[in-house]
């Protein structure tokens, strides 16, 4: 019975084990089976990405960004944990050396190259604008206010979007469409073709079946009278020439919008929460520079086009008639820049103050005696008052409050990389018939420039250009490089640290925008950490740091605190 | 031969030397220039310190809190994108002003006695029946306004704004009116809430205006009207009928009346905007004698001074309004004065058919022979974004109902104190919300236009 007994136990144990065998097997396989599978569904995902289509819309984004947002974003924990540590949310798609790699969103472009004032002053073409060899083909139009604008194609079968000029404002809403958009390009942001037009009212017609959305808010057949109706309000010059901006409808599948908040779960190669990303974060920087109020998530374009066997999605930022001294109706108001549509920080303010506070804007308006001192082409487009610190678009976007002395000085450093000449050759494309308008918006935009540097140059650690040669850690102080500071009564410190620790090795003082590295400060197969701050004279507070890994090959890394 | 030869040799051994050391120089140059090409192409790869992984915004607790409200924002957000992309926003306004183009003016708004809002349309009937342009001076409207459970009216009124090129105007009037919850706790400055009930009236009402307007701010009008009254009873939240409650109580009225009004006003308006006025000021004097015919017992003279200044301070952001209404009606020959037309107060109304402004009391808390009422506002603009306007104002009503002009006390003066919300599109008041305190209590309000 007990031998029975075991050798049926061994029996069953063997008939266990080979059951245990065949199981891991069948195991194996499967994960095996389910590891190929998904392999397969990767690449082909990766050949057959499909993006949904994101939709968005100025009420939408008014309700969103400045009822939505600004309720939920006071039960975000982290949030509140930040802002009470005085913690920076850091950016995270920037690399080893502190940049923003090409992408999407962002490709550099005066930050890695400077361009040629005859590139600046082109942005981004494929074409030389419409084709007028042949009448350009209405296919569509709307009327905003009195205002129309209209969809066409030309003869090579291109379409592009002219959007005109406001009664008595002629050059102002298409020349500022064209210059932001040479500065959003130069700058490294993806914008669609824009090119200014002169045209005569008989080089248009309105091909059959095309429609219009009227004011009235109902879409009709657009009709050859309709159409000449919608021309009389519009602005015409001395040869009888409309002129417009015409924006190149842009090849490829629409995708709707990007957001300015998170990342399109659908795209796998957006992997950073947008608004962790540096470019997306200090837009609202490069707004302020451009009087851009009405920048928002619903002005901008996600586009699908085939590169390199693949589909990817290229964003674009696509409407720029609200930059510099212009909004899509005629000159910007008062207040625009100054205040959030719904701001409820100002108005709380106004509230406790009763009535005696005068805003920012309301001081500026008074001093210009309560209406636009320039020409009718510029718009209300000046420095005065301006604070690089308080500048607001129209919704108020958590990414552009997010950003950090090292997003600033990112900024800051683009921004100075355009020369005063860059800057009135990208003015130039403009095409303003007094070249004193061309005048006073690139003087605008070049103080404008030095104010916002100088702001984010004197907050952050200004160091940057670094390189080491014979044992020399060289770098450039911009805030000095730029005469926002003096080289005089300046000094560097520097703090050498053992690699991932806290421990310090060594600590030197230079005026001199070098510091000499010991040779024994280097690991031998790691890297020293060295943390350089700037003190000066002429201020009591010590920057932030900026964090350099070396080795004996050279420079490692860089981080700008933020 | 050997010689040339040789130096032949030793010439292009020298060419080929100076054509390498040309090209390793022009390699060496090439290769300065790519390396830093590639030192400067590195500064922007895409070589990060951890690798880029996709990471929620919030942490789970926020998520978990901004859950349910995230639920409710998707259909929020859906119908706000469905309403722009369909352009309906542009499709109701314009609804709106083919209506207005048509001639009829949709009306909406908000009552004291009432969470439900008033709607009704005014009739331009000359521009119904496409005379207006015909008949530039003419006017003839008729406006229908219904509150559920609260009134319903109906306006009628024809004449000419300017008779032959001249400042005479005239009309004629037919009205019917409906208030189905008129509140009523007495008459005096001491009356009790607690004593309160509600009435139901009807009156319909034929008259003729006319007068000369001297000025666009200066006009002076004589009036004589019917007046038919009913009071209907109604049983207010259990309390029962007003005869009931006030049993016992001298009430002239309450039986109903057929009046006859015969009335003078001058009037002047300097204001620059009437819904939203940043200066100028307005003053009304009103003189009526009302005689009762049919039966009725009524007979009295009213008084009635209406005045408003609206002082900029320095800047048309800031406002203060001072406002002063005072009205007697003095009975004549033994006559009454129906409690239906004395002088109320209460109720942040300031028109013909609500009772006077005192923000912390009920509408129509008071009743008297006389009001005395001071309103003292202070305006200041706290937002503006291109036409929108949002305005905080501080107010106080004084005021106090009272008989004769030697029963003034100053005792019995009611006061309320509070802050309002007001924003405007384009000067006209879009929403009014205020809260106003006083010794009954605190009271909201929730309208579309300014009391004064």
């Amino acid at each position: 019975m007990l031998r029975t007994s075991s050798r049926s136990k061994g029996i069953l144990m063997s008939i266990q084990l080979k059951k245990t065998k065949q199981a891991r097997q069948a195991l194996a396989l499967a994960i095996l089976g389910i590891g190929v599978l998904g392999l397969a569904g990767t690449v082909a995902a990766g050949e057959t990405v499909k993006f949904k289509e994101s939709e968005s819309s100025f009420y939408s984004d008014l309700f969103d960004q400045n009822i939505y947002n600004e309720g939920v974003n006071q039960l975000d924990l982290g949030r509140w944990g930040r802002k009470l540590s005085r913690k920076p949310l850091p950016s995270k798609n920037v690399n080893i050396f502190d940049e923003v790699p090409d992408s999407g969103f962002f490709t550099n472009r005066q930050g890695r190259e400077r361009l040629s004032p005859e590139a600046l002053e082109k942005g981004y073409q494929e074409t030389s604008g419409p084709d007028l060899s042949k009448p350009l083909q209405v296919t569509a139009g709307e009327q905003r206010g009195i205002y129309p604008r209209f969809w066409v194609k030309d003869a090579r079968g291109d379409e592009y979007l002219l959007e005109f000029d406001p009664q008595g404002n002629m050059e102002l809403v298409t020349g500022s469409e064209i210059i932001a958009s040479r500065l959003y390009y130069a700058l490294g942001y993806t914008v669609p073709q824009f090119t200014i037009l002169r045209i005569k009212p008989e080089q248009f017609q309105v091909a059959p079946g095309a429609t219009t959305w009227e004011e009235t808010g109902f879409k009709k057949a657009l009709s050859q009278k309709r159409f000449e109706e919608y021309l009389m309000v519009l602005p015409q010059n001395a040869e009888g020439l409309y002129r417009a901006s015409a924006c190149k409808i842009m090849k490829g599948n629409y995708r709707g919008i990007f957001s300015f908040e998170s990342r399109r779960k659908d795209d796998p190669a957006d992997l950073v929460n947008h608004r962790d990303r540096r470019e997306i974060r200090t837009l609202g920087i490069f707004a302020s520079w451009l009087n851009h109020y009405d920048l928002r998530e619903s002005d901008t374009l996600d586009i699908s086009v085939e590169e390199n066997g693949q589909t990817v999605l290229k964003h674009y930022l696509a409407d720029f008639n609200g930059a510099l001294g212009s909004t899509q109706e005629g000159p910007k108001e008062p207040m625009l820049g100054y205040e959030y549509i719904i701001d409820y920080g100002e108005t709380s303010k106004s509230i406790l103050a009763l009535g005696l506070r005068e805003k920012p804007w309301q001081k500026k308006w008074r001093l210009a005696g309560e209406k636009i001192q320039g020409s009718p082409a510029v718009g209300y487009f000046t420095n005065e008052l301006f604070d690089p610190a308080r500048y607001k678009t129209q919704f108020p976007y958590e990414s552009f409050r997010l950003v950090t002395h090292a997003d600033g000085l990112w900024a800051a450093k683009l921004l100075m990389s355009f020369s005063d000449e860059d800057i009135r050759a990208m003015v130039k494309a403009g095409q303003y018939s007094d070249a004193k308008n061309a005048d006073t918006i690139a003087k605008t935009l070049i103080e404008r420039r030095d104010l916002i540097s100088r702001y984010w140059l004197s907050r952050a650690n200004p160091l940057d250009g670094f390189s080491f040669s014979g044992w020399k850690l060289l770098f450039k102080d911009l805030a000095v490089e730029n005469g926002f500071a003096s080289q005089e009564g300046t000094v560097y410190l520097a703090q050498v640290m053992r690699e991932g620790k806290k421990e310090k090795i060594a600590q030197t003082e230079t005026k001199e925008p070098s510091v000499n590295i010991q040779p024994e400060w280097i690991p031998e197969n790691g890297e020293a950490k060295i943390l350089l701050r700037v003190r000066r004279a002429s201020d009591k507070k010590t920057s932030p740091a900026v964090t350099v890994l070396l080795n004996a090959k050279g420079i490692q890394g860089i981080r700008h605190e933020d | 031969m050997e010689e040339p030869l040789a130096t032949k040799l030793e010439e292009m051994t020298r060419k080929n030397k100076k054509l390498f050391s040309f090209l390793c120089l022009g390699l060496f140059a090439f290769a300065l220039i790519a390396y830093g090409e590639e030192k400067k192409a590195d500064l922007y790869a895409p070589v990060y310190t951890k690798p880029l992984t996709a990471q929620p915004l919030k942490g789970f607790f926020s998520r978990a809190i901004e859950l349910p409200f995230k639920l409710a924002k998707w259909p929020m957000d859906q119908g706000i994108i469905y309403t722009e992309n369909h352009r309906l926003d542009k499709k109701t306004i314009w609804l709106y002003e083919q209506t207005l183009k048509q001639g009829v003016k949709p009306l909406f708004g908000f009552t004291d006695l009432s969470v439900y809002p008033y709607f009704g349309a005014e009739l331009n009937l000359l521009a119904l029946a496409r005379q207006k342009e015909k008949y530039p001076d003419f006017f003839a409207t008729t406006t229908l306004l219904y509150c559920p459970t609260v009134f319903f009216a109906v306006d009628s009124e024809i004449g000419a704004q300017r008779i032959g090129g001249t400042g005479f105007h005239s009309k004629g009037i037919v009205n019917y009116d409906l208030e189905q919850k008129e509140p009523f706790y007495g008459i005096g400055p001491n009356t009790s809430r607690g004593d309160g009930t509600s009435y139901r009236i009807e009156t319909t009402q034929v008259g003729a205006r006319a007068g000369y307007e001297f000025s666009p701010t200066i006009d002076l009008e004589a009036g004589f009207d019917y007046k038919k009254v009913n009071i209907l009873n109604r049983a207010h939240d259990g309390k029962g009928d007003i005869r009931t409650i006030f049993a016992g109580q001298n009430i002239p009225g309450l039986g109903g009346d057929d009046l006859l009004d015969y009335s003078l006003t001058l009037g002047r308006d300097t204001r620059d905007s009437k819904d939203d006025a940043t200066k100028g000021s307005y003053q009304k004097f009103l003189f009526q004698f009302t005689d009762g015919v049919n039966g009725s017992s009524a007979r009295y003279l009213k008084y009635q001074i209406d005045m408003a200044k609206y002082f900029r301070l320095a800047s048309p952001r800031r406002v203060l309004v001072t406002r002063l209404f005072a009205e007697h009606n003095q009975e004549i020959d033994h006559g009454d004065i129906p409690f239906y037309n004395l002088s109320k107060m209460g109720g942040a109304g300031a028109n013909t058919r609500d009772s006077e402004t005192a923000r912390a009391f009920v509408y129509n808390r008071f009743y008297g022979e006389s009001v005395l009422l001071l309103n003292l506002e202070y305006r200041y603009t706290v937002m503006e974004y291109k036409k929108f306007k949002l305005k905080t104002a501080f107010f106080n009503d004084l005021g106090e109902v009272f008989g004769k002009i030697h029963e003034f006390r100053l005792k019995d003066l009611r006061e309320s104190y509070g802050i309002g919300f007001y924003l405007s599109y384009t000067r006209n008041t879009l929403l009014n919300f205020s809260v106003a305190h006083g010794n009954e209590g605190t009271r909201f309000y929730v309208k579309n236009k300014l009391a004064f």
